[in-house]
């Protein structure tokens, strides 16, 4: 979301500098030169144009929906624009310190795919939560006997991270011995 | 808790996400605007006129001169407007260097690149520590250090963080001579593989 108001935001800046150019060009051409026709864009068409629709017309309802939908999408990409970092406790005064999400799933990732007993892990981890979805390979493994022990490996690996908020660890093991 | 360290952490999109909400907002404003009044909110009499309104139609072609003044002065506002912004959001981030005497005659001043890498080497050699980037953020009144590591599997953070605080952080503090230095410092674990002690 951030890399995109990034990318977004000299975009919009160009769209509303070439709308007021065009719109101090236009008027300065009317100004000078009444007779002739527009300069730059069909202007006069498109009043004739619009002033052919009503308000209550189809079209100008779905074009307003549109509009309407744009401007809430770009409120909801701008409002939503954050970098996401895990904090951890400020060692020092005058010192933050982060990690990312990524880095997080990353190391508990390799530790659980070191136990007994997994095959695969795939873990996604947010600021709050850390979310472990654990594939196990043992034929003797059930999930009821893995996950406590995953969550419980888990839950200790990120509360000896010094995290500002420890995060809330989820387990999920899917195990062919339970499927039967 | 300091906010100058923490906002140093990324660099800040204040500016760019306020001045879109609001291009957002009034983009919003204007297309449900159209679909009250398409919908009959204003009364149906309203709904049922063309878009382009005869009465203001006719007040534009009765005072033309005001009207196309207006017209002009919006439009050299509005590009100017989004120029600035344009400019603003394309500008790369500052990188200010450190002013440590302001006097006119002498002047002391450690570019953000001098030192920039003199804390990165120091950094570099912490047990435990793959990669680093380090750079000076900020304007020059408050520079900052922002430094990112990339830590190798296994090294212990909080070792790391001693070495960091004591050695390389306090350096330059020392060198600068001041008391605090704000730092942001972002840590990838786990970014590299184990070092093999031959």
């Amino acid at each position: 979301m951030l890399v995109l108001l990034r990318l977004l935001a000299p975009l919009l800046g160009l769209a509303v500098a070439a709308t007021g150019a065009l719109l101090a060009v236009e008027a300065s051409w009317t100004l000078v030169r009444p007779r002739s026709g527009p300069l730059l864009v069909p202007w006069p068409a498109w009043r004739d144009t619009l002033a052919s629709y009503s308000w209550s017309d189809s079209a100008v309802l779905v074009a307003g929906g549109v509009l309407a939908l744009i401007g809430l999408l770009l409120v909801l990409v701008a409002g939503r624009a954050r970098r996401q970092v895990v904090r951890m406790t400020d060692p020092a005064a005058e010192v933050t310190v982060v990690t990312s999400p990524r880095s997080l799933a990353r190391l508990v990732g390799q530790r659980v795919r070191d136990e007994d007993g997994v095959d695969a892990a795939s873990v996604t981890a947010t600021a709050r939560r850390v979310r472990v979805r654990v594939r196990a390979i043992s034929r003797l493994t059930t999930e009821a006997a893995l996950r406590p022990a995953l969550t419980s490996l888990v839950t200790d690996l990120v509360t000896t991270l010094p995290l500002a908020r420890t995060p809330r660890v989820q387990v999920v093991v899917d195990s062919p011995k339970d499927r039967r | 808790m300091s906010s100058r360290s923490q906002a140093a952490v990324v660099r800040s999109a204040g500016t760019d996400r306020a001045l879109a909400i609001l291009l957002g907002l009034l983009i919003l404003a204007g297309g449900a605007a159209v679909l009250l009044v398409g919908a009959g909110a204003f009364g149906t009499a309203r709904a049922g006129r063309p878009l382009v309104d005869p009465i203001a139609a006719g007040w534009v072609a009765a005072n033309r001169l005001p009207a196309l003044g207006i017209a002009i002065a919006a439009g050299l506002l509005l590009l100017v407007l989004g120029l600035a912004w344009t400019a603003r959001s394309v500008r790369p981030e500052a990188k200010p260097d450190v002013v440590l005497d302001r006097s006119p005659a002498t002047g002391l001043t450690v570019t953000s690149g001098a030192l920039s890498d003199a804390v990165a080497a120091d950094a570099g050699t912490v047990e435990g520590v793959d990669r680093v980037r380090v750079r000076l953020v900020g304007d020059p009144d408050h520079p900052a250090l922002r430094l990112t590591l990339w830590l190798r599997q296994g090294a212990d953070l909080r070792t790391v963080w001693d070495e960091l605080d004591s050695r390389v952080l306090a350096r330059a503090r020392e060198a600068l001579a001041v008391s605090t230095l704000p730092a942001a410092v972002r840590i990838e674990l786990n970014a590299a593989p184990r070092q093999r002690v031959a």
